[in-house]
């Protein structure tokens, strides 16, 4: 018993030797370092300038062609609501242009089709004959606008309709300013947690909560596939130093997979760790509130480490068999195409986390982690005994994977040359 | 408690890999205290065997019994290995790789502050403490993995290869720690094809060709069931008269000497006694033969009946 004892307490002391060994080994790369601190540069610095690039810098000026078939809202549109848009947004001007109408009505409009073809105005807007006594139409012509002139051609339609009511309540002797301030109605979002206080929410906290779900998802994702990045070239580097053989004359081909696992799931740690101190840092310093759940946090670590056990034992095993950075990418593929799922279809998740999808994904057990997070931090009762399904079904998979790497880690890892078929690693499974 | 214990003991142990056989019904006992050389041509199967000693790799059939122990996991850390590739972390230090291999293998934090720097200055590479592995030339690169597999300071040494790529001073160097482990008593497997190193050091040969035993023994023995029934000798005066004596076969020039080939049963004693009367003998040597020359005959002969 005694010396059974020891024997598991020299067993861990190796393990941690190694897990030790491979946290600091890896803490010490450049490319570890810079992920660290580059990537929340780049993602900072990418919302700073898109942010200020919308709000300051000048874009070009849309030009917008009108035919006034009534004769009337042109001049008051140009004076009224577009003179007032441009003072408002000297960096998003847009600019109307009467086209004189001809004597027919149809020549005027076909005329301004072709200019509008020959890319002469942005847009065409035709304002019917009766737009302000009756119910005319303004018909409003775009020919192939690029996306970013797009999303502004919004505000025209805006302002030409506004500029029409403004028209339709004075001839109906209503003063605009009666019409505005009845139509206007205050709203105030108010969102009340479990304590007393009820803070009303700015937009940036409505913001911040609505992105909080893809954040911990990153951050599960990150945790999960960026360590096993750093778990495969370890796994490489040794193979290709010959160091394996070394280290396998003193250690378990167990203990030796053990330990990397440990270490670098204190690496992935490591990045969750700093980054969602950034991130908090950088929410409270532009004065968004963020407030995470204890339960959340605990359902982080239990599907992160999950999840991490999950992926570094597909790792090890992809890692044993290859010799080569470049061959273990023909089989990363399949795993990263599998774990881009949730993050294309992220917002759907969001929108609907009860729905049929995000319940099916939960239980795709590569995907169990990242899903289940989404869903639990975006606010969803998720009912616990889901929970704990997709909790044991992601375990009993970890369990399952663990054992079929060890072997193939036991094999694999002291082949070189050809990298086995897959035949070769499904007897490897079968050997005792 | 046996007084005699093998170090290590392989029981008809075989090993494919695919359809080529590596090792076939191989036998072999290591003494404890002994000093084991292995054998063989490339891809004999010397450095598999010492993989599956070393549970490295496992064998097909057959067993394998390591410092007394079925499990070679609870031996590991009483035994030191080196492979015949040679690898450890380029970007560590010297030091550092020497500690943390030490580590590995069970040895204490306290010990390794004593060990580490004695290591380095028994393989010659206290200087270098500091440097980067990656900045070590070839011939330091293979001191150091010695020191490696050492630091534990096991009952057992299994090296494969370990003189591969030294020159001569190197050689010679890790040949005498080799040896001062002889005298503390500790037991050395080693895989060479290279002859003169093992006639050098070796108590014990196993010479195996093609994953089979071809000899097992006392190097002294081997070289008495081969001796070639030669004498050289070096001799002032008129040595013509040589060839008629009736214990020899034949006569060569051989540098400044003569060879003599003896017939069979003929006495080395009674050449000797026949030369002293008649000319002055300066060098008179029992031709052994070596291990070269064993190794050639044996396994040229072996390798010719298959071509």
């Amino acid at each position: 018993m005694k010396y059974l004892l020891s024997s598991s307490v020299r067993r861990m002391q190796k393990i941690l030797k190694i897990a030790r060994r491979e946290y600091i080994e890896t803490a010490k790369t450049k490319t570890f370092i810079l992920g660290l601190l580059i990537v929340p540069c780049v993602v900072a610095g990418t919302i700073y300038l898109t942010s200020r690039a919308s709000e300051k810098s000048p874009q070009q000026p849309l030009t917008i062609a009108i035919s006034d078939l009534s004769g009337k809202v042109f001049e008051a549109a140009k004076n009224g609501a577009f003179s007032e848009y441009n003072q408002r947004n000297a960096q998003r001007q847009i600019q109307i242009q009467q086209l004189a109408p001809a004597e027919d009505p149809n020549a005027t409009v076909e005329q301004g089709k072709e200019q509008l073809r020959m890319g002469r105005f942005d847009a065409y807007i035709v304002l019917d004959e009766g737009i302000v006594q009756d119910a005319g139409k303004i018909r409003f012509y775009t020919c192939k606008p690029n996306p970013g002139k797009m999303s502004r051609m919004g505000n025209v339609e805006y302002l030409m309709s506004e500029a029409v009511r403004n028209l339709r309540y004075e001839a109906e002797n209503l003063s605009s300013e009666l019409v505005r301030k009845l139509q206007s109605v205050q709203i105030d979002r108010i969102d009340i947690g479990q304590g007393e206080a009820e803070d009303a929410q700015s937009p940036a906290d409505r913001g911040a909560r609505f992105m909080l779900p893809f954040f911990f998802m990153f951050l599960i994702y990150i945790g999960m596939v960026g360590t096993g990045q750093h778990l495969i070239s370890s796994m490489i580097e040794e193979k290709g130093s010959r160091v394996i053989e070394v280290l396998l004359s003193a250690v378990s081909p167990f203990e030796l997979m053990a330990g990397k696992i440990i270490g670098l799931a204190a690496v992935g740690l490591t990045i969750i760790a700093v980054w969602a101190a950034l991130a908090y840092t950088a929410a409270s310093w532009q004065g968004v509130s963020i407030e995470v759940g204890g339960g959340l946090m605990v359902y982080l670590v239990v599907y992160y480490v999950l999840g991490y056990l999950l992926f570094s034992a597909l790792f090890a095993a992809v890692g044993s068999i290859c010799n080569t950075i470049k061959e273990t990418q023909g089989l990363m593929m399949p795993i990263m195409m599998v774990v881009i799922i949730p993050m294309i279809s992220w917002w759907r998740l969001v929108e609907d986390p009860d729905g049929p999808l995000a319940r099916a994904l939960s239980f795709v057990p590569p995907l169990t982690s990242m899903v289940m997070v989404l869903r639990i931090s975006a606010g969803s009762q998720v009912w616990i005994g889901e929970i704990l399904a997709s909790i044991a079904l992601l375990a009993a998979t970890v369990l399952f994977l663990m054992w079929a790497a060890a072997k193939i880690f036991r094999t694999g890892i002291l082949m070189y040359g050809k990298r086995p078929a897959l035949r070769e690693i499904l007897r490897w499974l079968r050997e005792e | 408690m046996l007084l005699i214990m093998d170090a290590v003991f392989v029981n008809r142990v075989n090993k494919s890999f695919g359809a080529v056989r590596a090792v076939g019904d191989l036998s072999v006992r290591v003494p404890a205290g002994s000093i084991y050389g292995f054998l063989g041509p490339n891809g004999a199967g010397k450095t598999t065997t010492l993989r599956m000693i070393m549970d490295i790799i496992r064998p097909d059939s057959g067993d394998i019994e390591l410092l007394g122990q079925r499990s070679i996991g609870r031996a590991k850390s009483r035994v030191g290995y080196m492979p015949e590739e040679r690898g450890l972390y380029r970007k560590m230090t010297v030091a550092k790789v020497l500690a943390y291999f030490g580590a590995i293998k069970g040895v204490s934090n306290a010990e390794l502050a004593e060990r580490v720097p004695r290591w380095l200055s028994r393989v010659k590479l206290a200087e270098t403490a500091g440097k980067k592995v990656e900045e070590l030339s070839r011939g330091m690169h293979q001191k150091l993995q010695f020191a490696v597999t050492a630091i534990n300071e096991p009952e057992l040494m299994i090296l494969d290869e370990p003189f591969s790529g030294l020159d001569p001073l190197n050689t010679d160097l890790l040949k005498g720690v080799i040896l001062e482990m002889r005298e503390e008593g500790k037991t050395v497997i080693f895989s060479t094809h290279v002859m003169h190193e093992a006639e050098k050091l070796c108590d014990y040969i196993l010479l195996i060709n093609k994953g089979q035993a071809i000899l097992d023994d006392r190097l002294a023995a081997i070289q008495a069931r081969y001796k070639s029934g030669a004498v050289c000798i070096e001799a002032e005066g008129d040595t013509g008269f040589i060839q008629r004596l009736p214990m020899v076969a034949s006569v060569k020039a051989e540098g400044k000497g003569l060879e003599i080939g003896l017939t069979d049963g003929g006495d080395p004693q009674e050449l000797l006694k026949a030369l002293v009367n008649r000319v002055r003998v300066n060098r008179f040597e029992v031709k052994v033969p070596s291990l070269h020359e064993i190794f050639v005959k044996l396994i040229g002969s072996a390798n010719a009946e298959d071509s």
